[in-house]
């Protein structure tokens, strides 16, 4: 059964069509590349599937049922923007998401906050923006979720951080499930995808797993991207 | 779940109000010095007396202040603006939510009240405070001897009501502005001035529904009902219970009106940036 499986899934803000007849589906035990340029439709996708959208036609379903309560207690969800409270110190980060979700391996948690040299009782106001997007994925990579949906997670960072982060979702997922990095720095996720989807203008132009583009096309996904989305 | 939410959205407002409280009493002990200690023939002390006695002002407008904005702050900040991201994929309802806020925003209102009641016994207090204290709870006691069982019973149950009232209308109070955000939110662009203006045309529409039921209920005949119905004869006691659970009804309606609306749209249309 698909983790998150599309069908016919429109959005519209006002005039504008932001996701046009989506199909898709996402097998567990898979780490895919939402891949597109910006203003594809990337955040759309997840957000409906996190359910923070509701859509405007078709269907969406995560893990065989509507997003939801049910679904939120599955998904591990990385925002591309910093959500935690920043009021907040690492220990209460810890203690919330330990209370609201019981896939939450604290132990860890810890550890990472620890190897990066965060103390219990700093507050997350008190670090730098980097250091807080580095806390935030700890928190969502240190849950056992069936389906992590990572939002850009590595937009806007630098190359070093890139590659801590890209270590930590490896390092940290749950093997039965899938992961699904939206990005459109595709040469540094490349190297740990099992599939891309490319999605432009709301539409999802090509579904392929990233050893079949390399045999068929003979290049490799970034080229491909840079090719499909040339201005 | 609603029990951790309430957890977490204590300590988030705890530390803001505590802190409150605290230079409420301080200020509140030091006008009591102030009335006490400094008023004398030393024209330094009588200015520090005078600015202590402005800063407990301060104080107390302060945490009334304060509580409503934080009323506010933490549906805004923590559901509507970066935070909600985090917020709404909990594996929590959009009702338990909602509770959460409304029934931390009341309790904080709550104990608002009753520190500036302990501040203002502070500032009062002299030396002979704790014997007229004493002499007015004796009174008191001595009075409730005299009481029937029927008019003490009353009583507890008046100030029951009142309590409950009291609690509800600070809910339903919320609520309001919970549901103008809500609505408001729900917009592309110009979240917070769409905000004002649901309030408002709440606000409008409240009045004009009010006045409607009034004007239709004096239209369809209400006195000949009441003269036809109501035992006017009934105890004074009875009929402040009548009031009571009347506006009690009243209250939760405007509350449970806003309560729909708010989670309607949080539900439906839940539009974050």
């Amino acid at each position: 059964m698909p983790v998150l499986e599309c069908k016919g899934l429109t959005k519209r803000f006002g005039k504008t069509t932001a996701l046009d007849e989506v199909e898709l589906a996402i097998e567990p035990g898979r780490i895919v590349g939402l891949l597109g340029p910006n203003g594809s439709g990337k955040t759309t996708l997840i957000k409906l599937a996190n359910g923070l959208l509701t859509p405007d036609g078709g269907y969406i379903a995560v893990c065989g049922g509507a997003p939801g309560r049910e679904s939120h207690s599955l998904v591990s969800y990385l925002p591309e923007r910093t959500a935690i409270p920043t009021w907040m110190t690492a220990r209460q980060l810890l203690d919330f998401y330990g209370d609201f979700y019981q896939d939450f391996r604290r132990d860890a948690a810890e550890e990472m906050l620890d190897h990066l040299g965060i103390q219990p009782r700093q507050a997350v106001r008190q670090m730098s923006k980097g250091t807080r997007e580095k806390v935030q994925l700890i928190m969502v990579m240190s849950r056992a979720a069936k389906l992590y949906l990572l939002d850009e997670p590595i937009g806007g960072v630098d190359p070093a951080t890139r590659d801590y982060i890209l270590s930590t979702i490896i390092g940290n997922y749950n093997p039965e499930a899938a992961v699904v990095i939206s990005t459109h720095l595709i040469a540094d996720v490349e190297k740990v995808l099992d599939e891309v989807i490319f999605i432009h203008q709301g539409r999802v132009m090509l579904q392929s797993t990233v050893d079949g583009i390399r045999e068929e096309k003979g290049i490799s996904v970034d080229a491909l991207f840079r090719e499909v989305f040339k201005c | 779940m609603l029990r951790k939410l309430l957890k977490h959205e204590f300590r988030a407002t705890a530390r803001i109000m505590l802190p409150m409280y605290l230079i409420l009493l301080v200020t509140a002990l030091g006008s009591n010095l102030a009335g006490r200690k400094m008023l004398g023939p030393s024209d330094i002390l009588n200015i520090l007396g005078v600015l202590i006695v402005m800063a407990f002002g301060f104080a107390i407008a302060g945490v009334l202040l304060m509580s409503f904005v934080l009323m506010i702050q933490r549906f805004y900040k923590n559901l509507l603006q970066d935070e909600g991201y985090l917020m709404f994929t909990l594996p929590v309802s959009i009702h338990q939510h909602i509770w959460s806020k409304v029934i931390v925003s009341s309790v904080w209102f709550i104990a608002t009240v009753l520190a500036v009641i302990a501040a203002s016994l502070i500032v009062a207090f002299q030396g002979g405070f704790l014997w007229e204290l004493l002499d007015f709870l004796r009174w008191f006691f001595e009075g409730l001897e005299k009481l029937k069982i029927s008019e003490a019973l009353n009583g507890t149950v008046y100030l029951v009501e009142f309590a409950v009232l009291m609690f509800l209308a600070l809910a339903a109070f919320s609520l309001q502005f919970y549901a103008a955000l809500a609505a408001g939110h729900s917009r592309a662009n110009h979240k917070m001035l769409w905000s004002v203006v649901w309030f408002f045309g709440f606000q409008f529409a409240l009045q004009f529904a009010g006045s409607l039921l009034f004007i239709s209920l004096d239209r369809l005949g209400i006195r000949n009902f009441l003269n036809l119905n109501l035992d006017l004869d009934m105890s004074a006691a009875a009929a402040i219970h009548i009031g009571l659970l009347l506006m009690i009804v009243c209250v939760v309606i405007y509350g449970a009106i806003f309560y729909a609306v708010t989670t309607f749209f949080l539900k439906r249309h839940l539009n974050l940036e």
